[in-house]
């Protein structure tokens, strides 16, 4: 028997570490294997035991467990009877959210041990790097990759074949492969689930890139603020040199190649590819003109090619399943699957890999189960600060790269932020500018100071001082910074205002000529009252409030003070009685 | 040597393989704009000013860094161009905090470079102040006299103090160099063979004659009078300005070239057609002579006469039969004009019946107090309703008391009558000073305004007669102060010479960038009390119309001078930000949001950074890196706060700055400036 625990960044912050040591010290002397795993994808059910049998097959999950029952779990385990521990099986309803996926970038992730190159091994692992040093030439790599229809899972969605292709045929013999695992976008972490469950595989693929290209040195460019990344990825490059998988003649062919990681200090604009060759170079994470592109002078002014993580995540899977097998799934123009961070105001959170073809709906509401509090859904967002807010009306959107596109939004990285009736789509965009404008590198004027008067124009909308012709002065500059702006992150900051404002304009014309907000968050435009005729007195709310702006006398109706409040909703949140109204 | 071929603007052009579109495009003559770019360097594509829309290229393109590819089909001046360059200016002067000039000069209507003059006398350059006031004004002397100087009220050292006192200044640069043996007359222009006739030797006239003639053309002034200089003859008394100075000031464009003609009067002795024919342009700029009437009853009694009507007897060299008793009905500057020289005259009362207070008068400050102190009678909130007589001779003027209401169009409070509260006036005189219209006689071939006024083309200056241009207080508006007199005619010139080659074109105010200052950013300054101008003893003053105020001292003068606070920018003349953002019809102030603290610091050697006036182009970065190849300077910060600073603050690093200046000669405006070592000053 074995007991494996979900340890991705997301389950050790739920508290899973803490379930391994007490599963440890509970197992002492037991004929128990106590393991771990990286991210299982279910955000919401963290921290996960897993159960295996003898045979290796899953015999149990056990979800949000706590250490204090980690006594209770090893004794049904060692018993060989789970009934008591039934309770903490997941439930059935819940099982639909794996079920109804298809994995292949994350097809090890929450079943192999991310430290162990064997897990890997014996989970198909290094068999396509094995076919391609022993047969394939680069070109027929190339090929392959072709036929699967793999496009650039970044956001861009360029096909891969193509850089590779182009990078392989630019002149000059030193050539470099970047990973771009830089993930910025607020409310994605695809990419570090699979750096931190499955760094293999991103190392195979790479070393799949880099003979393809023809190149002998790789970098991951990775954020900083992915510790626990960093930690496995150099721990899987260390362990893959030592086996020969990577290194100078990789598994004893004339084929060298080695990976450098390069921790990036977290500006959000370096994970655009030119900015990114520029802080790989030690300058000054900004982006450069394009073209030339980098396939043509990159990194030192030599030929790079820069794909994202989940890119190289699919290559070994294509090479060892081949290309058809991938161009099977998806749409027309949008193949394979795509991983999604989803999150919000959603009841099953985590990381979800689909088809491409899949709809909205069916992520958010078979996959996902809808709307957490039995409120209404309200909008999506996808592609954080590049991308666009989806409403209702477009949930059978489908997910391919035109389609969503087609709404303003973009495919994107994969974050995908679901929005409730309680989200205000004004303060929406303002958060998304509030990011981009400070995110801004200071380099070109649209983008510069184009986001930071667009953030200026929706505080003020929010703040109650919109003024009439606000939203085609937004209108105006969006389209100015998207026409002016130097690279992807001007280019697309308008999209979470132009979508807002297209989807949802009544709420800004309600802000600017009202002074409301529909959604009730905008705290300048919502004013909290009592009803004396509800109100016990029961003091609840005036003990909870932290500007002491509710006074009254027990057990009579309190009062507000309204030029104290400070609109935090905490009486609203804490009262039993319905008595507190919000308008 | 590969070559490709690009059409740009449907220009089609051969190229090097490896040329960017603005190189091509310079190459062949053709425009596209640029700020932040710079040979020297490589292409940095910062500002966005030089995009350019290629066909079949769904982004509008960088020319600055694009590289040309054969085929292509550009177009520099789409509207998707022109928008995208104008918002682009419009977010940089947004974050631009500096002013371009002074709020003196800005104000000023003629925009007239104070600041640059004063601080030419402040050096003892009185001569290089002239020709920095003439650029703008033909006749300084007079204006430093007789201008209500709202370049005065502008002053930025209102904030501190006092304003400088520019006005007087500038008749003390000008007097002072008509007192040198060489005084400056304007440089012309060889001969056009292009004629122009201007009617009216008044402000206007001249003013259009003297920039006219500047640019080489034949000038003919005709005027009615027997004498030159129109109201500033004829209307303006000489104790305020001499007549011999305003002689002095037309003998310069008779140097100059300029012809006057005098007594011929347009409708009598010549008509307007013939004149269209003789000319190749003729401008009217006949002034405003005619008295609005007083409206009451009994104006037809001796005695009642109009302000203009009043002081033009007195530029005639005569002195009217006024009496004692003189009550001047009114509260503008004619109003203060009369009553003044009514003392003059010897009248022993001498009234001013005014219907608001003295809050509400149109009429210059200083002029009021002086007539005060000169002991004419103020009576506020009057209005008269009746003038009666004996034998056709005036000799009461009924006045009725009125109250302040609510304020009208104008802004003032309106006055209005209160019923039965009437008082009777013995008057000798009345003379109504109710403003003043042109007589049209002469011109009814042109369209009028509803007002009564010729109407001439805001922008073009013209009439509805081809060729035929209006300026000053006979058109639009009416009647107007010298120095906004002065600006339009001076603004129509290059319109007048644009026809006079067969073009058109339309004169456009410029944009300056202007920065917000409040009395706390002055407070650090040392109060430095205005220097008083001498004055002729009071007593003596009034008896006669000998000038009262006197020419400041040369030490005076340059101490004044020295008060000047210089808010305007020292790279005006050289900055190419303002030209860019002058080139499109940019409002800045629909993005007006937070903007870099304007503070200046000096961490280089003899570089001093604003880092308000810094639009981060990069271009001192650059230059520094790549052709001085010292690499001291960086960007630090992310976002709307990125500023430029020595790179890590590394004393070692800062002290490779010496004194190369590529950074301050590229710099597109006003952010760096060159601070010259003490010892080598």
């Amino acid at each position: 028997m074995k007991l494996v625990v979900g340890e991705g960044s997301c389950g050790i912050a739920a508290g899973a570490a803490k379930v391994y040591d007490a599963l440890e010290q509970a197992i002492g002397e037991k004929d128990i294997h106590l393991g771990i795993t990286g991210c299982i994808g279910m955000c919401f059910l963290e921290p996960i035991v897993d159960v295996y049998d003898d045979n290796g097959e899953l015999g149990a999950r056990l979800v949000k467990v706590n250490p204090a029952q980690a006594g209770r779990i090893v004794d049904a385990v060692s018993s060989g009877d789970l009934s008591s521990i039934q309770k903490l099986m997941i439930k059935d309803e819940d099982k639909t959210f794996l079920d109804k996926q298809t994995r292949i970038v994350l097809r090890h992730c929450g079943k192999i041990d991310p430290t162990s190159i064997d897990d890997y091994l014996d989970d198909d692992g290094f068999q396509a790097l094995g076919a391609v040093l022993d047969h394939m030439q680069p070109e027929e790599v190339i090929d392959e990759i072709k036929t699967s229809g793999l496009s650039g899972r970044g956001g861009a969605g360029f096909p891969t074949w193509f850089k590779w292709n182009a990078a392989r045929h630019a002149p000059g013999d030193e050539k470099y492969l970047i990973c771009n695992a830089d993930e910025g976008d607020p409310g994605a972490f695809m990419d570090r689930a699979v750096l931190e469950s499955d760094p293999f595989s991103l190392i195979e693929g790479m070393i799949i890139g880099a003979y393809a290209i023809g190149c002998k040195d790789a970098f991951v460019y990775v954020r900083a603020e992915y510790p626990l990344a960093i930690k496995r990825l150099e721990n899987a490059l260390k362990i893959a040199e030592e086996r020969n998988y990577l290194g100078d003649h990789i598994l004893g062919s004339d084929f060298s190649c080695h990976i450098h990681i390069k921790a990036g200090a977290g500006a959000f604009v370096c994970g655009e590819e030119t900015a990114l060759i520029a802080s790989l170079e030690g300058e000054r994470g900004m982006p450069r003109l394009k073209p030339p592109f980098p396939a043509e002078s990159g990194y030192n002014g030599k030929p790079s090619n820069i794909n994202n993580v989940e890119t190289f995540a699919n290559v070994a899977w294509i090479i060892h399943n081949g290309g058809k097998e991938f161009a099977k799934l998806g749409t027309e123009g949008s193949k394979g699957t795509k991983v999604f961070a989803l999150s919000g105001k959603i009841r099953r959170g985590g990381l979800v890999e689909v088809t491409m073809g899949k709809t909205l709906r069916e992520v958010i509401f078979d996959i996902g189960g809808g709307i957490r509090d039995g409120k209404e859904f309200k909008a999506v967002q996808l592609g954080g600060p590049s991308g666009g807010c989806i409403p209702a009306s477009r949930l059978d959107t489908i997910i391919d790269y035109k389609a969503l596109q087609a709404t303003g939004a973009i495919m994107g990285s994969g974050g995908m932020v679901v929005m409730d009736e309680s989200t205000c789509m004004v303060n929406t965009a303002k958060f998304f500018l509030e990011f981009t404008s400070k995110e801004s590198c200071g380099k070109c004027v649209p983008c510069r100071l184009g986001t930071k008067r667009l953030l200026e124009i929706l505080t003020r909308i929010c703040a109650g001082e919109g003024k009439e012709g606000d939203v085609e002065l937004l209108e105006e500059l969006c389209n100015a910074v998207k026409d002016g702006a130097l690279c992807g992150l001007g280019q697309t900051a308008p999209n979470p205002v132009l979508t807002t404002i297209h989807y949802f304009r009544d709420e800004y014309d309600a802000h600017i000529r009202d002074k409301s907000c529909p959604a009730k968050q905008c705290a300048d435009l919502v004013t909290y009252r009592i009803d004396p005729e509800k109100c016990t007195g029961c003091t609840a709310c005036s003990l909870r409030c932290p500007v002491k702006a509710i006074h009254g006398v027990a057990k009579s109706p309190f009062e507000i003070e309204q030029s104290l409040c400070i609109k935090c909703g905490s009486c609203y949140n804490n009262c039993h009685f319905g008595a507190i109204t919000r308008e | 040597m590969d070559s490709i071929k690009i059409t740009i603007d449907d220009n089609e052009l051969t190229a090097r393989k490896g040329q960017t579109i603005l190189e091509i495009a310079r190459r062949n003559g053709i425009n596209i704009p640029t700020l932040c770019h710079d040979e020297r360097v490589k292409p940095y594509g910062a500002c966005g000013i030089c995009v350019v829309e290629a066909k079949g290229s769904a982004k509008l393109l960088r020319a600055c860094s694009t590289k040309a590819s054969d085929g292509m089909v550009i177009h520099t001046d789409t509207d998707r161009v022109k928008q995208a360059r104008k918002v682009a200016m419009e977010l940089i002067m947004s974050d631009h905090v500096g002013d371009c000039r002074g709020p003196c000069t800005i104000n000023c209507p003629a925009h007239t470079d104070c600041q640059s003059y004063v601080h030419e006398i402040a050096q003892g350059n009185f001569q290089e102040a002239v020709k920095i006031i003439r650029d703008r004004i033909p006749l300084p002397s007079c204006v430093g006299r007789i201008c209500p100087h709202p370049c005065e009220d502008a002053c930025r050292r209102n904030l501190v103090d006092e304003p400088v006192s520019i006005c007087a200044l500038k008749r003390f640069a000008s007097d002072t160099d008509y007192d040198s043996e060489h005084s400056y007359v304007p440089p012309v222009a060889p001969d056009t063979g292009k004629k122009v006739c201007v009617i009216g030797a008044g402000v206007s006239g001249i003013t259009v004659a003297y920039f006219l003639r500047q640019n080489g053309h034949k000038i003919d002034v005709l005027d009615a009078m027997p004498k030159n200089g129109g109201m500033f003859r004829y209307g303006i008394p000489n104790y305020r300005l001499p007549k011999d100075v305003l002689e002095q000031e037309i003998n310069v464009l008779r140097y100059m070239g300029v012809s006057f003609h005098n007594n011929v009067c347009v409708g009598k002795d010549v008509t307007l057609d013939e004149l269209r024919k003789k000319y190749d342009a003729v401008v009217v700029a006949i002034g405003a002579w005619k008295d609005q009437p007083l409206r009451c009853k009994g104006t037809d009694l001796d005695g009642v006469i109009g302000g203009c009507e009043f002081l033009e007897q007195i530029g005639l060299g005569k002195r009217p039969e006024i009496g004692k008793n003189v009550a001047i009905v009114g509260g503008g500057n004619t109003a203060m004009d009369a009553c003044r020289s009514a003392v003059r005259l010897g009248a022993e009362n001498v009234y001013i019946i005014y219907r608001r207070t003295r809050e509400e008068m149109p009429a210059e400050d200083d002029e009021i107090t002086e007539a005060m102190e000169e002991g004419v009678q103020f009576k506020f909130l009057y209005n008269p309703v009746e003038l009666s007589g004996e034998n056709g001779k005036l000799t009461t003027m009924k006045v009725q008391k009125m109250r302040l209401g609510e304020p009208d169009e104008s802004g003032r409070r309106r006055p209005i009558p209160l019923e039965n509260e009437y008082t009777d006036i013995q008057v000798d005189t009345v003379i109504g000073a109710l403003g003043h219209t042109l007589r049209p006689e002469g011109f009814e071939q042109l369209e009028m305004t509803d007002k009564g006024t010729i109407e001439a083309g805001l922008h073009s200056f013209r009439t509805s007669l081809d060729g035929v241009f209006a300026v000053g207080e006979a058109t639009n508006k009416g009647a107007t102060i010298a120095i906004d007199a002065i600006a339009q005619a001076g603004q129509a010139v290059d319109q007048i010479d644009a026809y006079l080659y067969g073009g058109t074109s339309f004169y456009k105010e410029p944009y300056y960038s202007e920065k917000k200052v409040s009395e706390s950013d002055l407070a650090d300054r040392p109060k430095i009390p205005r220097h008083p101008v001498q004055k002729r003893d009071r007593t003596l003053a009034k008896s006669d119309f000998q000038e009262v105020n006197y020419r400041y001292t040369k030490e005076d003068a340059m101490a004044e001078a020295k008060r000047c606070l210089e808010c305007g920018c020292f790279d005006y003349g050289h900055c190419t930000l303002i030209k860019r953002a002058n080139e499109m019809p940019i409002h800045p102030e629909r993005f007006a949001g937070s903007q870099h603290p304007s503070y200046k610091e000096q961490e280089l050697v003899c570089i001093e950074r604003d880092q308000g006036k810094c639009i981060l182009c990069g271009l001192c970065v650059r230059i520094c890196d790549e052709v001085a190849k010292k690499g001291i300077l960086g960007l630090v910060g992310r976002g709307f706060p990125t500023v430029v600073k020595p790179e890590f603050r590394d004393p070692a690093v800062i002290a490779g700055c010496k004194d190369c200046q590529l950074c301050f000669d590229a710099c597109p405006t006003g952010a760096l400036k060159l601070l010259v070592p003490e010892k080598e000053k």
